[in-house]
């Protein structure tokens, strides 16, 4: 799906009559590959990295445009069960336009970073600096469902809560590896500025992407590694939950199976001595609230 | 204190919905506040103050959904959500 769009007065605008600059597609279908590939001359491996999750950020100097391909987070669904997703994006810039490539329907131009931009080379890298943004968003939220999950393990004994903290473990180590491959990027691009053509201002907003990606990387692992050398207490104290309850039900066991066991022995089918006595019942009822009163003494004593 | 309830009903025109920011926007709106907030779709419900459910919610865009809060400051709590669901949570779509 191709929706174009046109810069103008430092925003990107919808643009209906086929003449914008911007040109996103969305999940391109065959048709539009095609046209991608063959009137615009983009390399179809680096069209299909666009599209895969897995491909690592890279950029590609072709003698017609510059090909940036970078790492973002994937919109979070609530069939994700807390697994935070990545997915790439392509950038491909032209003299007189900007393709982006993604693989799924999202705003493109949402949020802070898109406001004042002042040309196409200036765009691609707002675009990535968007992705920053988003990570870092993306972080706080990790942490305020991790502290939430948290919550919930300390009173649970179900596995249900460990596998979303697993989940966000694996999604830490996914976005680290990702904000890494984003760094490696953005030096690259500053390093292939005078072949992009960037400006000045370019290059100083290079520089702080650079500083602004290594904070969202520190801040990542710092998540990640409390994530993971927490987790063996966090199992321990499912456990311990678990270990709980079951001594409690031990306890209500032992306290039935005592009087149970005295009614049971007065209740043989053989002759004991004072059977036909009135008072019997009562000193049978009486030593079964015995037992139960021995148990819970000893059961005191011991400090079980 | 007075206990109060209210209750609003709010369409969700930020897209792609509530996705993980947003959710994260509104718990940390209705933990402002001393009421407790519901935030209820056609099939479920959730306690709108714990990001986990609703984050659950999976609420997409043009799902209406329904706040109803209860406590002290019951209508503020509301006022507030309902200014951040028109705002589009801060995101300029």
């Amino acid at each position: 799906m191709l929706q174009q769009m046109e810069l103008v007065d430092g925003k990107v605008a919808p643009n209906g009559d086929l003449t914008g600059n911007v040109h996103v597609y969305v999940n391109p279908d065959e048709q539009e590959r095609r046209y991608l590939v063959e009137t615009l001359k983009i390399d179809e491996h680096t069209l299909v990295s666009a599209l895969d999750p897995d491909e690592l950020a890279r950029l590609e100097i072709e003698p017609e445009h510059v090909a940036i391909i970078y790492k973002r987070p994937r919109n979070y669904s609530s069939a994700d069960e807390f697994a935070f997703r990545i997915a790439s994006t392509g950038l491909f810039l032209f003299a007189d336009k900007l393709v982006i490539v993604v693989s799924d329907d999202m705003p493109v131009f949402q949020g802070k970073p898109f406001a004042k931009i002042s040309s196409l080379s200036d765009l691609v890298l707002r675009k990535i600096y968007g992705s920053i943004f988003h990570f870092v968003e993306h972080l706080k939220v990790i942490n305020a469902v991790s502290e939430s999950l948290e919550d919930q393990i300390a009173a649970s004994m179900q596995n249900k809560y460990l596998l979303n903290l697993f989940s966000l473990e694996k999604s830490l180590v996914y976005y680290l590896n990702a904000i890494n491959s984003n760094a490696k990027l953005i030096e690259r691009l500053k390093h292939a500025a005078p072949k992009i053509g960037f400006s000045a201002e370019n290059l100083e907003f290079i520089d702080d992407m650079l500083i602004e990606n290594s904070q969202c990387y520190e801040q990542a692992e710092i998540y990640s590694n409390i994530l993971a050398s927490m987790m063996d207490a966090r199992v321990s104290i499912v456990s311990n939950n678990l270990n709980w309850l079951m001594k409690t039900l031990t306890i209500i066991t032992i306290a039935i199976m005592l009087p149970t066991l005295v009614v049971s022995i007065f209740s043989m089918n053989v002759p004991f001595p004072g059977r036909d006595h009135p008072l019997t019942f009562w000193l049978i009822i009486a030593l079964a609230g015995v037992s139960v009163a021995t148990v819970r003494i000893v059961w005191r004593r011991k400090g079980w | 204190m007075s206990k109060r309830s209210a209750t609003r009903q709010i369409t969700v025109t930020h897209s792609p919905g509530l996705h993980a920011r947003p959710c994260l926007a509104i718990v940390n709106t209705v933990r402002r506040f001393r009421s407790k907030v519901k935030i209820r779709t056609s099939e479920r419900e959730a306690d709108a103050g714990e990001i986990l459910h609703v984050m659950s919610l999976g609420v997409p865009q043009g799902a209406e959904v329904t706040l109803s809060a209860s406590g002290p400051d019951a209508e503020e709590a509301l006022d507030a959500l309902a200014r951040l669901f028109s705002d589009n949570f801060g995101f300029s779509d």
